[in-house]
């Protein structure tokens, strides 16, 4: 199999690479792809590049590096990301369809089967009926996985919050108020979680939008996530001294 | 890469050779993200884009070259000078595009 052949499988199979190509010096045009599990085809890029791709691939952006006098571009192949909601309340429903729109996966997870239906969310991809800890090991949500919790309820928003802050998630939310947010608090401290893993969690989660229908708190919330994962704050445009566009 | 790969396949399954050019790096503004690709067949077919159209048929130009010598080039656009008639971004950004033939 060709590199290319093996780049265009790796793209309809959904998995991870970086394509490494020499842009500027020599051999002008070289080609390495290195997979996520470590495969490797092509020669001809330094290997303190080829060493990075891990790094590169967990990135998840495109860009220049430069290496023994050469430039390199890293174009960076991954599955879209995906958001897991716990809690199969109307707010997941609003939530999924938003982030469909963005192409991203969606997994909605409830222990309650009676709220956890393909006619109270359709626009969910997956549906998971269990309780939060086995449909958090089911997901194992990774560096390119959301996790909202969204139930209400303590005996479920907790254990998801455990299971969540125990991966790799990039984001962790959790609707509720601030007397919510403050009690839930005490509650995982109690249970010997770490202060600084609770500082991960986004909560209440959401950017300050002035959000009111559901489609609203939906767009508020995946606002932040966007945001989060392209690691911006979320102001206005107008203000901002960033670059427009996220880097790649 | 995947939006351009069905017409990539449709083109070499005529036998035809093609030419990929890829925007590598931006600086300020720039119409496409660095990753966006314009694919051009032998025939002088074209799938995706580099930029808002404002750069496309010149990087054609050199997609055709391209093919015909096998070496690849790094260009790059910045602001349009109008007197010039040159090709460039109105948005006073400026591109890296490296334009290459594909690989069997």
């Amino acid at each position: 199999m060709t590199l290319f052949e093996r780049l265009a499988e790796a793209i309809e199979r959904e998995e991870r690479a970086v394509l490494l190509t020499v842009v500027e010096g020599e051999p002008l045009g070289a080609h390495v792809l290195v997979l996520e599990s470590g495969e490797r085809l092509g020669d001809g890029v330094p290997e303190a590049v080829v060493g990075s791709a891990a790094e590169l691939i967990r990135s998840h952006r495109n860009r220049i590096v430069e290496a023994d006098g050469v430039r390199v571009f890293a174009e960076v192949f991954a599955p879209p990301p995906r958001l897991l909601v716990y809690g199969a309340v109307d707010t997941a429903e609003a939530l999924c369809a938003a982030a469909r729109l963005l192409g991203w996966r969606t997994i909605v997870a409830d222990a309650r089967a009676r709220f956890a239906t393909r006619e109270r969310l359709p626009s969910a991809d997956e549906l998971i009926v269990d309780w939060p800890a086995e449909a958090i090991a089911q997901v194992a949500p990774d560096h390119a996985t959301a996790v909202v919790v969204l139930t209400h309820d303590e005996k479920f928003d907790i254990p998801a919050l455990e299971g969540a802050l125990a991966t790799d998630a990039f984001y962790v939310g959790a609707l509720g108020s601030r007397t919510t947010q403050q009690r839930r608090r005490e509650r995982l401290l109690a249970r010997g979680m770490p202060e600084e893993a609770l500082d991960r969690i986004s909560g209440p989660c959401g950017l300050d939008i002035g959000a009111g229908s559901q489609p609203e708190t939906a767009l508020s919330i995946l606002a932040e996530i966007v945001a989060t994962r392209a690691g911006r704050a979320g102001g206005p445009l107008g203000a901002s001294t960033h670059r427009i566009h996220a880097e790649g | 890469m995947k939006e351009i790969l069905h017409d990539v396949e449709r083109w070499r399954s005529r036998g035809e050779r093609v030419a990929v050019a890829t925007v590598v790096a931006t600086r300020r503004s720039a119409p496409r993200p660095v990753g966006a690709k314009l694919a051009v067949s032998e025939s002088g077919e074209l799938a995706g884009s580099v930029s808002g159209g404002c750069v496309e048929s010149d990087v054609c130009e050199h997609a055709r070259e391209v093919l015909a010598t096998g070496t690849p080039k790094l260009l790059t656009y910045g602001i349009a000078d109008e007197d010039a008639w040159e090709v460039g971004l109105p948005c006073g950004g400026e591109i890296d595009v490296f334009v290459e033939p594909l690989p069997e």
